[in-house]
């Protein structure tokens, strides 16, 4: 690039930056640095298409809130860090008794969502961490960092335990709160599923105020609320590559299936019903998944069109 | 008056601004029918209250210039694998090549992370709110409690270092 094209793509980018504001108004000023050179239009169009391109390589890490400086005399570096400050607990404590779960500052609130087959780790600035599995939405709030809401998918929560400001997640209608804690919830169209491996979580601590400590797991569908025993080392093992069942039906296995490798699979109804014990490997290569994973439930998996289709049984391993 | 009247009367006030606009944009003849396009819209659709008409109507035209580039590249796109021979023969679509995008997916998301790190907090997080979620520079300023200009110009610096690291990744 020699130096006027070198000045052009600066200005460019400075138009770039204003005109991509929503507030943007000076269409004129524009109009006039465009009639200039019709080189400045094309340098323009070229940066406008690279940032619609940039959206593939951001990485969608949850910011901490900030809160506004009320000196404007501080240097930025420090108001940077008390505002860090803030946001940890602070503004957690101020918001304690105002929070309702369900009237919330919009602007607060942002939504993390994953592809089927993609993980993401978020890491809240209270120390709390969130590992997220695929197909998956979650939304966080940046002014109460002892906040989740899972709407779907399922995510393991590795909370930071705080006496005074318990994390919650709410679930549709229910409500889980940590009492220092790692535990793994999975909400599907029919069911909500929560495994405790440490510390403990209650239920609806309004309501049923069910205590579930560790080895402890929670399945909520159409026939009722169920506690059970699990295995610690069972609770969010996606994140190690394994799924560990007991006894579990296989539409649920299907879901969580298709959410850690990314797949479309679905069950007949007989395969459905039936129900697996064990652990199985993850495989981000499906027809070599399958081949392992559907003898092992005593099944059989065929492709169907764009998916997976998982039967039951037919040929030796019946 | 009804509000698409309203936007509408503003249109046909306005239409000489607006079409200096599409040809400095690089409209060239094309000008006065994507005019024509942007009135047609404007006619089918009940579009509500709009606070700002004037601003409403120049950002509906350069978005039109934006798609008008995007459909250009990507037919050179297209003429170019043809001519390349890339084009007629699909590739095997093994789980393989899934796996790797995967890994220099993420590896990218890697390089950019630490591109936005080397900024600074500041500019970082005025990236983001910008870029990612969407908020007004005035609103980002006054989280902030900074200028305009300094989240204009954190902007700038942000956009310089992502979209070198882009044009990196893309020739690599």
């Amino acid at each position: 690039m020699n130096r006027a094209d070198a000045m052009i793509h600066e200005d460019a980018l400075l138009w770039m930056v204003r005109t991509r504001d929503p507030e943007f108004v000076d269409w004129e000023g524009f109009t006039a640095w465009l009639e200039v050179d019709p080189a400045h239009g094309t340098a323009y169009d070229a940066l406008m298409a690279q940032d619609a391109e940039l959206a593939g390589i951001i990485p969608a890490d949850p910011v901490p809130m900030l809160a506004p400086a009320n000196d404007a005399g501080h240097p930025a570096e420090r108001r940077w860090r008390s505002m860090r400050w803030i946001g940890g607990g602070a503004v957690a404590a101020a918001l304690v008794a105002a929070v309702s779960l369900s009237v919330m500052n919009r602007s607060d609130i942002y939504t993390v969502t994953t592809a089927p087959g993609e993980i993401r780790t978020i890491a809240l600035d209270d120390g709390t961490k969130i590992d997220v599995n695929g197909g998956t939405t979650l939304r966080l709030d940046r002014k109460n960092l002892r906040f989740a809401a899972l709407d779907s998918g399922e995510a393991a929560f590795t909370v930071r335990h705080d006496e005074a400001h318990p994390f919650r997640v709410t679930v549709g209608d229910d409500l889980f709160e940590d009492a220092g804690t790692v535990f793994n919830i999975v909400r599907s169209d029919a069911s909500t599923r929560i495994g405790v491996s440490e510390g403990k979580v209650i239920y609806n601590p309004r309501a049923e105020a069910i205590a579930l400590p560790a080895g402890r797991a929670l399945t909520e569908d159409a026939t009722g609320v169920k506690v059970m025993n699990i295995a610690p080392e069972a609770v969010a093992s996606w994140r190690n590559g394994r799924l560990v069942y007991a006894n579990a039906p296989i539409g649920e296995v299907g879901e969580d299936i298709a959410r850690s490798i990314g797949v479309r699979l679905s069950t007949t109804p007989g395969a459905a019903a039936m129900r697996f014990t064990g652990t199985i490997a993850l495989d981000r290569d499906p027809a070599r998944f399958f081949a392992g994973a559907a003898p092992l439930m005593g099944l059989t998996a065929v492709r169907q069109g764009d998916g997976w289709l998982l039967k039951e049984g037919d040929g030796p391993q019946s | 008056m009804d509000m698409a009247t309203g936007l509408s009367a503003i249109f046909l006030q306005n239409r000489p601004v607006l079409l200096r606009f599409l040809r400095a944009r690089g409209a060239g003849e094309d000008a006065e029918d994507m005019l024509q396009d942007m009135w047609m819209k404007l006619e089918a659709k009940d579009l509500g209250p709009v606070a700002d008409p004037l601003p409403y109507l120049y950002r509906m035209a350069n978005n039109l210039m934006l798609d008008r580039y995007r459909s250009s590249i990507r037919r050179e796109k297209r003429e170019h694998d043809w001519a390349g021979g890339a084009g007629g023969v699909m590739a095997d679509a093994s789980e393989n090549i899934a796996i790797d995008e995967r890994m220099i997916l993420t590896q990218r998301l890697e390089e950019a992370r630490a591109v936005l790190r080397e900024l600074g907090p500041r500019v970082e997080l005025v990236f983001r709110r910008f870029r990612i979620e969407g908020v007004g520079q005035r609103l980002i300023a006054q989280e902030l409690g900074v200028s305009l200009t300094t989240v204009e110009k954190d902007l700038q610096k942000a956009y310089r270092a992502m979209i070198a690291l882009k044009q990196r990744l893309d020739t690599e």
